[in-house]
């Protein structure tokens, strides 16, 4: 069931949401408000969040990372909504998917006809370790009004071979070099939560994920 | 002593040979320069030497302190002291260079069967290496190349192979791009590492660089194979003449 919330006027949310496996929201925000949501899988997930900028001068921000390696779905769908002007919205959206993993990212991006001056970006990554993970994504604008700036791009691709190939001549053994591009990968998504010992515990859930699951012979796929 | 010996090297690229029976042997102390127009095979040489995963070697047998070369991994290699400065040098964002450095570094030690370096150590020696390539300071909190110019990335290569102190550097065609500020303080670095037990092997397309750093040795690489090998001069010859002779 949709759970709905409210931001008054003026209020600043800020969200850090690890391993939810299930969420359905609806956010509207008040004149002024912000928020920051920061959506974090490391296992199967089905999020539909959908976002009204109700009053003038909102931002919104979404923040996503998928980290999966072995069968699991994973699904995020963003609705963000511009019904009024001056506001402005940010999605960064990443998906690393290996094994036989399965994502999915639908973004629409609505920017109402009386929505002017509105800035709107949405950027959807994904890096497939693995022949047979699978990414689906699908951005989609709706712009009715004239004096906005919006932009959307997607990409889905390996892990930068000639990248691997430089780290490997300076010594690097292959894991190593996957290691420190897929870290440099999420870098952006964990320096984007303020709160400082939130985001140290990310980094260090990264860590582990990345660099210790061998060690510790978890049953994940290797990198 | 005897530090890299080819024997009859060949290798292709997909189904295109582009070796076609390299002999080369290079002692320690010794630089040679490798000549020769687009598309003999210069870059091919330097990419089979380390590894490259797109080359395929199909004849051949390359030594490296006697150890077989051809059966290591490209770390292996690198490990065992075989360094290339790169032609295009790679730029990977949010990897930063301490970070990248350090590994690179410990990793040898390791290798090695010495002890990783403490943090005060290694930044230490990253001082001291970066002024041998006049390298400025910010260039330690960016990511690797990223954002560099043609000029920096060359001397950051110079700089690793400083971290690093291989026994046999590959420079490919680190030349090109450069103005001839950058050029000076680029061979100069290379000058400075050169010792009695190290080589080089010099990639180049123009005499220019030889200017700077002045081989024992000059090949000219041509369809695959060295069809001709002298002293310095010889690439003096090269650069007055070109290498018309060749179609002869």
């Amino acid at each position: 069931m949709t759970q709905t919330l409210n931001i008054p006027q003026g209020e600043t949310v800020e969200r850090v949401l690890i391993d939810e496996p299930e969420l359905d929201w609806h956010i509207v925000q008040q004149a002024h408000s912000v928020l920051r949501l920061h959506l974090i899988s490391f296992t199967s997930a089905k999020h539909t969040i959908w976002i009204e900028q109700q009053g003038e001068g909102c931002q919104t921000e979404i923040y996503g990372l998928t980290f999966v390696r072995n069968n699991e779905t994973c699904t995020l769908n963003t609705r963000v909504h511009h019904n009024i002007g001056g506001g402005t919205s940010k999605q960064v959206v990443k998906f690393i998917l290996g094994g036989e993993a399965k994502g999915e990212f639908f973004g629409e991006l609505k920017i109402a006809p009386d929505a002017q001056q509105t800035a709107a970006q949405q950027t959807n990554r994904n890096i497939l370790l693995s022949d047979k993970a699978t990414m689906r994504t699908r951005p989609q604008l709706e712009i009715y009004a004239d004096d906005v700036k919006a932009s959307h791009g997607a990409t889905t691709g390996q892990l930068d071979e000639s990248a691997l190939f430089y780290m490997q001549q300076r010594g690097l053994s292959p894991e190593q070099g996957r290691q420190m591009l897929l870290q440099a990968f999420m870098a952006d998504i964990i320096d984007a939560i303020t709160d400082e010992a939130q985001r140290t515990a990310l980094a260090n859930a990264i860590e582990t994920l990345v660099v210790l699951n061998k060690e510790q012979g978890a049953k994940t796929a290797p990198l | 002593m005897e530090l890299l010996r080819i024997n009859d090297l060949h290798a292709t690229i997909g189904d295109k040979e582009i070796l076609k029976g390299i002999n080369l042997t290079i002692n320690a102390g010794e630089v040679h320069a490798i000549m020769g127009p687009n598309g003999a095979g210069k870059s091919t040489l330097s990419a089979v030497l380390t590894g490259n995963p797109a080359y395929t070697v199909t004849q051949g047998e390359v030594y490296l302190k006697g150890k077989n070369l051809l059966e290591m991994s490209p770390e292996q290699r690198a490990r065992e002291g075989v360094f290339l400065s790169f032609q295009y040098p790679v730029e990977i964002p949010g990897v930063s260079m301490v970070n990248f450095m350090r590994t690179a570094v410990n990793e040898k030690r390791k290798y090695e069967g010495k002890p990783a370096l403490s943090a005060t150590e290694f930044l230490r020696l990253m001082r001291e290496k970066k002024a041998l390539v006049e390298m400025a300071d910010k260039l330690n909190n960016r990511s690797v190349n990223e954002g560099f110019s043609g000029g920096e990335k060359k001397k950051n290569e110079i700089f690793q192979m400083a971290m690093l102190e291989p026994c046999l550097s590959i420079l490919d065609e680190t030349d090109s791009g450069l103005d001839i500020d950058a050029l000076r303080v680029v061979a100069n670095g290379v000058n400075k590492l050169k010792t009695a037990d190290n080589a080089s092997i010099v990639i180049t397309h123009y005499q220019r660089l030889l200017d700077y750093i002045v081989p024992d040795f000059v090949h000219v690489l041509a369809d695959g194979k060295i069809v001709k090998s002298g002293d310095k001069t010889l690439a003096l010859e090269l650069e007055k003449s070109g290498y018309a002779f060749l179609e002869q």
